[in-house]
């Protein structure tokens, strides 16, 4: 699509940009309620945030529990997961089990851990770790089974020992679901992460936030607000573009790289 | 007969194994009975709760939430996603609100939605229509926009109306990935509608795991998840079923 590309661009701007400024003008004009606050108000919150600093801290808290949870709950999932695609006995035992517990909201589950590991980083991790295991599991036993077996036969055919086939066969055949389920468990954890933050204990973004709605302050409110998505949003942005570089080789010629 | 039985216990044997480690652990005394309490306990208080209405109250409360934010959804997400696929005008407005959009983590907003429309259902329904009308969007947009052209043009050379083009080439083609859309925001649903009940409310499911968790009652929390659980099965399944009908020539196999 090579037509018009600026005129494109400005009918994709087009929503946002309305919203926004109706919002402003509304918002300065007084006709929204004041739970609204105004884009500038929330602009100069941030700014006040970050002056003081207390913005950092608050997004590096928040980073270490999503970042520590997600790379745990992902690497078991995977591990896990490769396992119960390659071994049937691992799979009957795992597939009833996730079976059920996918379903159910892991964040269920946040008053035991609180319990279990108390009001710090611990329980926030390991309930991020937990609810970001089941999508990287399933994705990744899915992907093995439906890895084309005659690459495995072709490659056992050939000679090659056990790991190489696994190295440089199953895992590249692989990759892509793996990917996927990789990017439902990083969405799964921010959710996770904002729930325990708002229910378990007051740190991080979620105390920004609530701080804010204590005290009346809902530029305060939003600017927590705004933080976490933009942080939601890198991250996947940042998989994305890994998930890029090391699937260089597949996605040469798909639509994807032509949409790109 | 004892291969099928055999084959059987080989599938799920995991669940009933647990079982029996879980209360093991419980009744050596390993764990602290109050944190993790036997089976028993569990089974007691799920079927105590459930003869006496309590838990199949908010289970309703829960379940309905999650169904109608859902329904919404897909009734306004479906047609939406044809608009954008089939308009370039519709795409070129709504592209980057869904797509830039869909991996911002949307449960930021609620404290906004509490306001908006106060803490009861309202809020919980109108929240869980947003995160629902994200994943249907999404995957019924690249389903219609991938019915393939040849199929259109050869019902238009056959002289079908737009209409009958809609309702006899599109729709089906779309159908199967409609429902792969249905099937990921069904228990997106679901985890919503429970999570926000545990942030706050006085009804529903999740509003009945905050309460037990701070009276200390742990059987009641883990009968509650387990309903939770059943009804995401049921509804998973109910989801399965509906496919396998209406998209009766792409069947899947169903369990």
């Amino acid at each position: 699509m090579p037509a018009p590309r600026w005129s494109q661009k400005i009918t994709n701007a087009l929503i946002p940009a309305a919203v926004l400024a109706l919002w402003e003008v509304l918002g300065s004009a007084g006709f929204l309620p004041r739970y609204l606050s105004t884009p500038t108000a929330i602009l100069t919150a941030l700014w006040e945030l970050a002056v003081t600093g207390e913005l950092f801290a608050a997004l590096a808290e928040s980073l270490y529990r999503v970042a520590a949870g997600f790379v745990l709950g992902a690497a078991s999932g995977i591990l896990v997961g490769l396992a119960a695609g390659m071994m049937p006995r691992v799979r009957h035992f795992f597939d009833p089990l996730v079976s059920f517990l996918y379903s159910v909201p892991k964040i269920a589950f946040l008053p035991v851990f609180l319990l279990l590991f108390g009001l710090g980083h611990a329980s926030k991790i390991a309930i991020i770790a937990f609810s970001g295991f089941f999508p990287v599991f399933i994705a990744s036993r899915h992907a093995v089974l439906s890895v084309n077996r005659l690459l495995i036969w072709a490659a056992q055919n050939m000679g090659a020992p056990r790991s190489t086939i696994f190295f440089r066969v199953l895992i590249p055949a692989a990759a892509p679901q793996l990917f996927a389920g990789i990017r439902i468990g990083l969405a799964h954890a921010f959710v996770v992460l904002f729930a325990a933050e708002l229910i378990g204990s007051k740190a991080g973004l979620g105390t920004i936030i609530s701080y804010g709605e204590e005290w009346v302050r809902f530029d305060l409110m939003f600017a927590g607000i705004v933080c976490f998505a933009v942080l939601g949003f890198a991250a996947d942005r940042i998989l994305l573009a890994i998930r890029s570089r090391v699937l260089k080789g597949q996605i040469i010629g798909t639509e994807e790289q032509v949409a790109r | 007969m004892i291969a099928q039985a055999r084959n059987l216990i080989g599938r799920w044997y995991s669940i009933p194994l647990l079982l029996v480690m879980w209360q093991a652990a419980v009744a050596s005394g390993l764990v602290q009975s109050r944190l993790l309490p036997g089976v028993g306990a569990v089974w007691d208080v799920l079927v105590n709760e459930t003869a006496n209405g309590a838990l199949l109250y908010h289970a309703g409360v829960t379940v309905s939430r999650a169904l109608t934010g859902f329904s919404l959804a897909a009734i306004i997400g479906i047609p939406f996603a044809a608009a954008m696929a089939r308009s370039i005008l519709v795409r070129n407005l709504f592209e980057p609100i869904f797509f830039v959009g869909y991996p911002v983590p949307k449960i930021a907003l609620f404290p906004v939605f509490t306001y908006i429309f106060g803490i009861g259902t309202p809020s919980k329904i109108a929240f869980t229509f947003l995160e629902c009308l994200y994943p249907i969007v999404v995957t019924c947009y690249f389903g219609f926009s991938g019915v393939p052209t040849r199929l259109v043009w050869s019902a238009q050379n056959c002289g079908a109306s737009r209409s009958t083009i809609l309702r006899r080439v599109i729709m089906p083609a779309a159908l199967p990935s409609i429902f792969s859309g249905l099937r990921i925001a069904l228990p997106v649903a679901i985890i919503v509608v429970v999570l926000t009940e545990m942030i706050g409310d006085s009804i529903g499911l999740g509003y009945y795991i905050t309460i037990w968790s701070t009276r200390f009652s742990f059987a009641n929390v883990y009968a509650a998840i387990i309903v939770i659980g059943l009804c995401g099965l049921a509804l998973d399944q109910a989801m399965l079923l509906l496919r396998h009908r209406l998209v009766y020539w792409e069947r899947e196999e169903i369990g």
